[in-house]
Formats: structure tokens, C-alpha cells, sequence
């Protein structure tokens, strides 16, 4: 069911009291829901936030006594981060992680949903068993890839099985191999998201513009080319920039499993920053890592909702004007 | 005649293809879910032991109740309560995630009805949502240590309840975007204040979607770990985190106790996200997908 959503505050009111009043009322409804969110907003994000930019200008490690009298340094931390090359280091591997963990998600993902969308029976059972990954939580992950991966453990030995070849690759401890394979457990524990997606986006497609297409004779591709794919567009992106922002914060599967090895294997910048705050205790240098690390966040999630955004009006006018036609031609 | 062939072929390769996916999806649930009932002989054996022979459940017993009897004396792991971590992650991800349901859809309501955030204001909430918990957990332990909320449930509630509050207020959105406004008007005529229509006709009229995001949220709050490996230290361990101290041990791997350990913590969640399936999508697709 869909019902057009005329928010009440623009319908013109009369200037009467009663109309007055109304405004009133409903302004003192908006504080009332909005003033406890600001409140807690101000309590515990701003001194946060302070916090870490007082840490990112001021030397202080826990070694140094009362965080308070630390000694204002200016932008040498930045510098001393910036010029890091193992920083450099970290951000490559995350972006290289989110990148080809989004990617390889999305494939697996938008494949299964396509295969998926039309009704078939076992429908329902296969889809119970895709989204269990996601329902793992990620330490489980972790724990049980370390159970599955060891050089005679049960993969190796599934593959030396079924292919008749010796398969004994060092998945955990090989610093060639680390990274791909935290990849590899990131895109399983996460095409549920993709496909789910996905799997919506298909199935809320408006038939009319296929079967148009199709009546013109376009061939399957093409209708998949032309026009369902333009049409998935907004959903796409959202599949896309979630992923991405999620797997550049990925922690918990790369800490569990190898806290940053084997050497720095699988170092990305949230397992550097955790080590450098909480192993070498260098508290001024992670906050200043983690500032440049948010602005960098907050600058693609802005640009996100600005893409996103647009995409979802485009999205809402053509609904609007795909209903108009239907009410006009009944 | 050629056709038909064809489409059953089509059909063959299409389940073919999901099974193969089905087969990789589901072997390492699998493997964890056999490995729990394995005696400790059978842990990492060669060749690996895919069925348990016999089952056992020494390592439930072990882990969960800390039954001595049942633990070969080099695994046993007496220090670990993971019946209190079990109270402190129902409680904790419980109360954030109800907190974060019924502010949320208080703030939906308003959103849906009188447009309290603009659409930017919307999406420039999940920024709460977006930006890596690494990034804030330093300071933010430091604030929670002057105010005493270290090592504290009411800590942890707090920043779960924050971090998770924008998908509860898309998703009790868009439940509350369906509910005609016609119900709300005439309670409007007959007198009721708008509180009163939210508490008593539109949230009643969403209760399985609030129970659907619920138990959405729920999946986050209850395998969160960064946040509180470092926000909690000994008193308030959530199940993670209990799980992740049977990592540290020296005594050599000890895969059946840490599986016994994940099989309790993942299967409640495996059941809630089976139970919410049809709504999954909603929940992640923030308004992208219209129905």
C-alpha cells in the first residue's frame, strides 16, 4: 500500500487562531522529540569529539601523568602520521580490502538475487540459507575460518578430495595469502547484505518498462542492459557505498584472527590504530590517525547521501509519474 | 519440444549454481556445529573428523555450566563465566536496542508526519551510524572513565543506543509511512493530542514492524566487539568478548570449547534473523527500495 505522503506542515493553513495555535502545538511537538536526541548528542558526542582533537594537538601517552597538562605540539602529530609509511601502508590494504570485498560481494550477490527472483519451488529454503552468514556474528567468523583454514584442516583437505591434487596453501600464516583470505571470509560473512538488496531491488522493479521493451522484441540482454540495469541504479549504489563504508571499518574478523599479521600482513587502518592506541600506547597518535580517518569518512559519506539523494528523487518521480499513467489508463 | 529442453536445462544450472553457493554458505556453520559436539581427540585430527564419533556434549557442559569432570585437565579454562556474559549481553543489547526502537519511531512519527528532519537531516543521521567505532573508542573511554561508566552497562547501552538509533528510525519509517493518515486525523477530530495518537493508534498499528526492527537491531547490538573489548574490561563482558578470551589461552587450540561457546552465541541470532527474513531488506535499504 502506498499513500501519498503530503507532509501536514505544508498544507496551507488559515491564518486563523486556531490555525496559530496548531503551529504552535506542533512546534512544541518537534522539541519534544527533538530536544532529548540534541541533549544526548551534546553529552556524549561533542566532549568525544573534543577529546580527540584536544589528544590529536597535545603529546600525551599514559606514561606522561594527567592527560590535562599534556604539551601542545600543533600539527606534528598530523605530520608525524602523514609521513607514517606505515600508515601509508594501512590505508592501501583497507582500500584495497573494502574494494575487492565490495566487489566480490556485490558480484556473488546481484548473481544470487537474479537467479533468485522468480519464484521456483525451495525458494524459501535457499534463501533461509543465504542470509545465514550474516547472522554470524563476526568473532564466530573468525574463530571458525581458524578452525577450517589450518594447513590439514578440513578445506585443504575438501579440495585435495574433490580435485585429486596436493592443495596445502598456508592460508593464515603465508603474509601473501592473509589478506586475500580475510577478503575472502569478508565477502562470505557479507553477500546476505548484497543479496538481500538486491533481491528488493528486483523484485520491486516496475513491470511495465520490460514487458514494453519485450513486446518491441528486445532480446533478454538487452532488456537487462537497458533498462533494468538504469533502474536498479539507486539500489545498486546504495549496495555499493554501505559495503564499502563498512569494510573499510572492518575490526573484529581481521583482530581475532591475526591482529594485524602474520608481520603486517593484514594490517588495515583500524587494526593500526587499535595497535598504536592500545599496544604502544601512543593515545595522541591514534587520535590524530582517527581524525584524519573521520574527515575521510565523513567526506564520502557526504558525497554518498548527495548521489544517494538524487538517486532516490529520480526514483520517487518516476514512480510518481509510472502511477499517474496507470490511474490515467485504467 | 527444443524449448522445453532448454528451460529444464536453465532450471538444472540454476540449482546447481544455488547449491554450490548453498554448500559454501552453509559448510562452516557446519563445521562449528560439529566440531562443538567433538570429543578433544577429534579437534584438529588428520584427517580431519567431518561427523563426531560419538557426539558429545563434554563441551557444552564445559563451557556453559563449567562442569570440571567433563574438562581433559589441559583445557579446562576455570576463570571464564560465560553464564554472566550471557545476562550482560541480553541485558545490554536488549536495552539499547529497545531504547533505540522507541526513540527511534517517537522521531519516525515526527519525521513521517510533521517532517521534524528534513530528508539531508535524515541521511546525514547515519553518519552516527557510519563512521568506524575505532575512530571514537579512544576518547570515548577516556570520557566514559571520568565519568565512571567504564567497565558499566549503562556505558555500553549508551553508545549501542546512539550508533544504532538511524537504522531504527529509517526502518520504523517506513513502517509508519504505510499506515494511512486518515486513522490519525479522526483521532485528531475526536480531540486526541498527538502524543496520544502516536502511543495509542499508530504504534499499535506498526507493532510487528517494531518488532521486526527489534529484532533487526538486535543482530547488531548483540555481536558488537570492538566497542566493548575496550569499553568493558572484567566486570561487563558481553559474549564476544568471552568468547575471544578462549583465543588468548596458552594451553594449545581448543577448538570444541570455543565452538560449544559460538553455537550458543550465534544460533539465537540465526533464529531472530529467520524469524525477520521478509524484512531484512527494509531495514538496510533506507527508503531505496519501494515496494
Amino acid at each position: 500500500m502506498r499513500v501519498a505522503a503530503v507532509p501536514a506542515a505544508s498544507v496551507a493553513l488559515p491564518a486563523s487562531a486556531r490555525g496559530l495555535s496548531r503551529a504552535r502545538a506542533i512546534r512544541r511537538f518537534r522539541w519534544a522529540i527533538l530536544a532529548p536526541l540534541v541533549v544526548l548528542l551534546a553529552g556524549v558526542l561533542l566532549p568525544v569529539l573534543f577529546l580527540q582533537l584536544y589528544f590529536s594537538f597535545h603529546q600525551w601517552t599514559v606514561y606522561l601523568g594527567s592527560w590535562w597538562d599534556a604539551e601542545y605540539v600543533g600539527l606534528d602529530l598530523f605530520r608525524e602520521v602523514l609521513s607514517d609509511p606505515r600508515f601509508g601502508w594501512a590505508l592501501l590494504r583497507s582500500l584495497a580490502f573494502a574494494t575487492a570485498s565490495t566487489i566480490g560481494c556485490f558480484l556473488i550477490g546481484f548473481a544470487l538475487a537474479g537467479l533468485m527472483h522468480k519464484p521456483f519451488p525451495g525458494r524459501t529454503l535457499y534463501y533461509a540459507v543465504f542470509i545465514l552468514p550474516m547472522l554470524t556474528v563476526p568473532v564466530v567468523v573468525a574463530y571458525t575460518a581458524e578452525m577450517l583454514l589450518y594447513q590439514s584442516g578440513p578445506i585443504n583437505d575438501l579440495i585435495t578430495r574433490l580435485t585429486g591434487i596436493e592443495f596445502k596453501p598456508m592460508w593464515l600464516t603465508n603474509p601473501d595469502l592473509a589478506l586475500p583470505t580475510v577478503m575472502l571470509l569478508e565477502i562470505w560473512n557479507w553477500v546476505p547484505f548484497s543479496f538481500i538488496i538486491m533481491l528488493a531491488g528486483l523484485s520491486a522493479l516496475p513491470r511495465e518498462p520490460i514487458e514494453a521493451a519485450s513486446i518491441l522484441g528486445a532480446s533478454g540482454w538487452r532488456i537487462f542492459w537497458e533498462v533494468q540495469l538504469p533502474l536498479l541504479r539507486p539500489v545498486i549504489l546504495l549496495a555499493l557505498v554501505l559495503r564499502f563504508l563498512e569494510a573499510m571499518a572492518e575490526f573484529p574478523k581481521t583482530w581475532a584472527l591475526l591482529q594485524g599479521g602474520p608481520g603486517t600482513a593484514t594490517e588495515t587502518v583500524p587494526v593500526y590504530i587499535f595497535l598504536t592506541t592500545w599496544q604502544y600506547f601512543e593515545i595522541s597518535k591514534g587520535a590524530a590517525m582517527s581524525y584524519i580517518v573521520m574527515l575521510l569518512t565523513i567526506v564520502i559519506v557526504l558525497l554518498a547521501i548527495q548521489l544517494l539523494r538524487r538517486e532516490k528523487r529520480s526514483l520517487d518521480a518516476m514512480h510518481e509519474s509510472l502511477a499517474t499513467a496507470a490511474e490515467t489508463t485504467p | 519440444m527444443r524449448r522445453s529442453h532448454r528451460r529444464r536445462l536453465a532450471a538444472g544450472a540454476r540449482y546447481l549454481v544455488l547449491s554450490l553457493w548453498g554448500v559454501i554458505a552453509f559448510f562452516p556453520i557446519f563445521w562449528m556445529i560439529s566440531t562443538s559436539f567433538k570429543p578433544d581427540t577429534q579437534w584438529f585430527a588428520w584427517p580431519p573428523v567431518y561427523f563426531p564419533h560419538p557426539p558429545t556434549l563434554a563441551n557444552y557442559l564445559n563451557v556453559w555450566l563449567g562442569a570440571e569432570e567433563y574438562a581433559a585437565t589441559q583445557y579446562a579454562i576455570s576463570s571464564q563465566k560465560p553464564l554472566v556474559s550471557l545476562l550482560n549481553s541480553s541485558v545490554i543489547a536488549g536495552a539499547s536496542t529497545l531504547l533505540s526502537v522507541l526513540f527511534g519511531s517517537v522521531l519516525a512519527y515526527g519525521v513521517s508526519r510533521y517532517r521534524i528532519l528534513s530528508e539531508t537531516r535524515m541521511f546525514q543521521l547515519l553518519i552516527l551510524r557510519m563512521i568506524p567505532p575505532i575512530v571514537i573508542v579512544a576518547p570515548l573511554s577516556l570520557y566514559y572513565s571520568a565519568l565512571g561508566l567504564l567497565d558499566s552497562r549503562i556505558g555500553l547501552i549508551l553508545i549501542y543506543f546512539l550508533t544504532t538509533l538511524p537504522y531504527a528510525v529509517w526502518m520504523t519509517k517506513s513502517f509508519i509511512d504505510e499506515v494511512p493518515r486518515e486513522v490519525e486525523q479522526a483521532a485528531e477530530i475526536l480531540g486526541a493530542s498527538r502524543w496520544r495518537t502516536l502511543i495509542e493508534i499508530v504504534l499499535p498499528l506498526i507493532r510487528s514492524g517494531l518488532v521486526a526492527t527489534f529484532l533487526f537491531i538486535l543482530i547488531l547490538t548483540w555481536s558488537e566487539y570492538l566497542l566493548a573489548l575496550i569499553i568493558t574490561k572484567t566486570d561487563v563482558t558481553t559474549l564476544p568478548i568471552e568468547l575471544s578470551k578462549y583465543q588468548g589461552t596458552t594451553e594449545g587450540r581448543v577448538y570444541g570449547r570455543q565452538a560449544a561457546l559460538a553455537v550458543g552465541i550465534t544460533i539465537p541470532l540465526m533464529i531472530v534473523g529467520l524469524l525477520i527474513r521478509k524484512h531484512l531488506a527494509r531495514g538496510f535499504s533506507f527508503g531505496m527500495v519501494r515496494r
